[in-house]
């Protein structure tokens, strides 16, 4: 019995702490991206085409038909779908952004780029990038209209600092631009090579005097995101694409991951209530006479069913509580723990998610498990015939 | 005054196949509350067989048995059970105490089952019954700290404790040695006259069986005739 309630505390506890690591990183990755890239992109303008049919041969009478759909790269009126975007209910703020690629230069070193024009102030508010600066400040870029917000990998590899000059060569023209300050969110990719100027800095630099290249926007509820994705483009003639589709394959990931750690973990509970089947099994034998005493005096088989389902119910009750504190201590302690991520987020300590729905599924499971468990042995206990027992103990 | 319990025409086979046998044989009889009675007979003759259907622990093949003027044949399990409660109190040639529980404990399971009692006063019933088997100095001992004599004795103080109009005893003495069957034997006896109890037994001793009231002799299944 004590090897079964060891097996309960631990697998309630392992159950708990997977599903706190995997939906802590899942949280903080989720929490990363719409500071990135926002809850919803508005980009390409679409166009349904349409072809028509003779409903019969020869006939006169025309059937038509949407063949397909052509894409028109970019937003052609922003601040007009903008205007439009904002009364869709749930819509916090909308901003432009004006996207290109180039080469920056500095130190006598280039390194390819994807320069951002933004208008700082909106997109303050659809992105975390003022709170991604971590060298330089956010009102040197305000103040200079020439100004550059460079990701922490490419000025680590080109050695840029704030306050240097660096060179920005695209569509044919070298211009150059003042580092504000370094920026980074821990998603390789963007740190790697995104940078941000002003909007206007970024029509010059990019030769798109009107336009943009797609309005991110920012929503109350991130998890509306796809179906206001989906009216917007529906009602826009514009691609809309909400965050869980943009990230879907990581998302998948993350939930692949979840379900596994707590497949993995769950069978540590399984295997607890294997072990306390065997044990209520053995109990059934070794107290055959007593069952059957029990019975003759004038406890019914259901009284029987109850004594043995008591017994499973203290091992879950106490086994839920140890493995519950037990998660509790370990989680604490990795949230603790110093590690170093970089590449898909940026964190230098072990994320975990603190949620009263995990402790809740885990003692769901141990619940059904040791249930099911105590449930058999216990019928088994209560079939007993005490006339049978009492006789052929006496023989 | 009624018979509490009262058999018809009993018949039970045991066993199947070739070891299959006639074990009671229309077998008919009246118990009476304030009265001991005595069923002996050999190995096989039936009587343990009788005491069980008696008892409400097994079920008669053919035949009916009424406790406490109720028809017992077509009753579910749990009414059964819920009789045995009330009215059975069982002793059997091994004690079967648990050993996990305290000796006081032991006496008060039929009581916690029964539900009528508070807590206190199961306990104060509990202990009173001990003193009467001569062991309420001994009633928070565990069941396995106790001689066999003495374990003996506390069962007979659990079949007591719902104060049931029958007590049902198979072999009572048959594992104790002279002196302490002497005294379980006593005990049985003295309580139910005082508590004016029936008192059923099945034994080999016939010195002990002579000393209740009615001696019924089994063989094959049967009553023999009793020699007056």
């Amino acid at each position: 019995m004590l090897m079964s309630f060891s097996g309960i505390v631990f697998g309630v506890g392992f159950f708990i702490v997977t599903q706190a690591q995997t939906s802590g990183f899942q949280d903080f990755f989720i929490k990363t991206i719409l500071g990135v890239d926002g809850m919803i992109r508005v980009e390409d303008r679409f166009q349904s085409t349409m072809r028509s049919m003779e409903a019969e041969s020869g006939s006169n009478f025309q059937i038509l038909l949407e063949s397909n759909v052509r894409y028109i790269p970019g937003v052609q009126f922003p601040e007009r779908l903008m205007a439009t975007i904002q009364r869709f209910p749930g819509v916090v703020a909308a901003a432009p952004v004006v996207r290109g690629s180039g080469m920056l230069n500095a130190n006598f070193r280039a390194h390819s780029c994807r320069p951002y024009g933004i208008d700082a102030e909106k997109h303050f508010q659809v992105s975390d990038l003022e709170e991604q600066i971590i060298r330089g400040s956010i009102e040197a870029f305000k103040a200079n209209p020439y100004a550059v917000l460079v990701g922490e990998r490419m000025a680590q590899r080109l050695s840029i600092h704030p306050g240097d000059s660096v060179l920005i060569e695209s569509h044919k023209q070298n211009r150059s631009y003042r580092v504000a300050g370094v920026f980074e969110t821990g998603i390789g990719q963007v740190d790697k090579e995104r940078i941000f100027l002003h909007m206007p800095a970024a029509r010059i630099l990019l030769d798109r005097p009107n336009g943009a290249s797609f309005i991110q926007i920012n929503l109350e509820d991130p998890t509306k995101a796809p179906e206001v994705a989906e009216r917007m483009q529906a009602s826009l003639s514009h691609a809309a694409t909400s965050w869980q589709w943009r990230e879907r394959t990581w998302l998948q990931v993350f939930k692949v991951l979840r379900i596994s750690s707590a497949l993995t973990v769950s069978s540590i509970i399984l295997i607890a209530g294997l072990g306390m089947f065997n044990t209520l099994a053995m109990i059934v034998i070794d107290k055959t006479r007593e069952i059957a005493i029990l019975r003759s005096i004038g406890y019914t088989r259901a009284d029987i069913i109850k004594i043995f389902m008591y017994q499973g119910l203290i091992v879950l009750s106490v086994g839920i509580l140890g493995g519950a504190t037990f998660a509790a201590i370990i989680t604490y302690s990795l949230s603790r723990l110093p590690i170093r991520i970089r590449g898909i987020f940026a964190s230098d300590t072990f994320i975990v998610n603190w949620d009263i729905a995990h402790y809740l599924w885990a003692a769901a499971i141990a619940t059904i498990v040791v249930g099911i468990a105590s449930y058999f042995p216990a019928r088994k206990a209560a079939r007993l015939e005490p006339g049978v027992v009492i006789r052929s103990s006496g023989s | 005054m009624p018979p509490i319990l009262e058999a018809r025409n009993l018949s039970r086979h045991l066993g199947e196949g070739l070891t299959r046998v006639h074990a009671l044989r229309n077998v008919s009889l009246k118990i009476e509350q304030g009265k001991t009675y005595s069923i002996v007979g050999h190995s096989g003759s039936g009587k343990s067989t009788l005491l069980y259907l008696l008892g409400l622990l097994d079920r008669a093949e053919s035949g009916s048995i009424k406790l406490a003027g109720q028809a017992t044949e077509n009753l579910h399990d749990d009414e059964r059970t819920e009789l045995r409660n009330r009215f059975l109190g069982f002793v059997f040639q091994f004690h079967f105490l648990i050993k996990e529980f305290s000796v006081l404990d032991n006496v008060m399971i039929p009581m916690r089952k029964l539900g009528i009692k508070s807590p206190k006063a199961m306990k104060e019933t509990g202990m009173s019954l001990l003193d009467s088997v001569g062991l309420a100095d001994k009633a928070l001992r565990m069941g396995n700290q106790l001689s066999g004599g003495e374990q003996q004795r506390v069962a007979i103080a659990r079949a007591l404790a719902n104060d049931p109009q029958v007590v049902l005893a198979d072999e009572p003495t048959g594992n104790l040695d002279r002196k302490n069957a002497d005294r379980v034997f006593e005990l049985l006896s003295n309580i139910s006259r005082e508590r004016g109890n029936a008192f059923v037994m099945v034994s080999h001793n016939m010195e002990l069986a002579e000393r209740c009231d009615v001696v019924m002799p089994m063989q094959d299944g049967r009553f023999l005739p009793v020699e007056s």
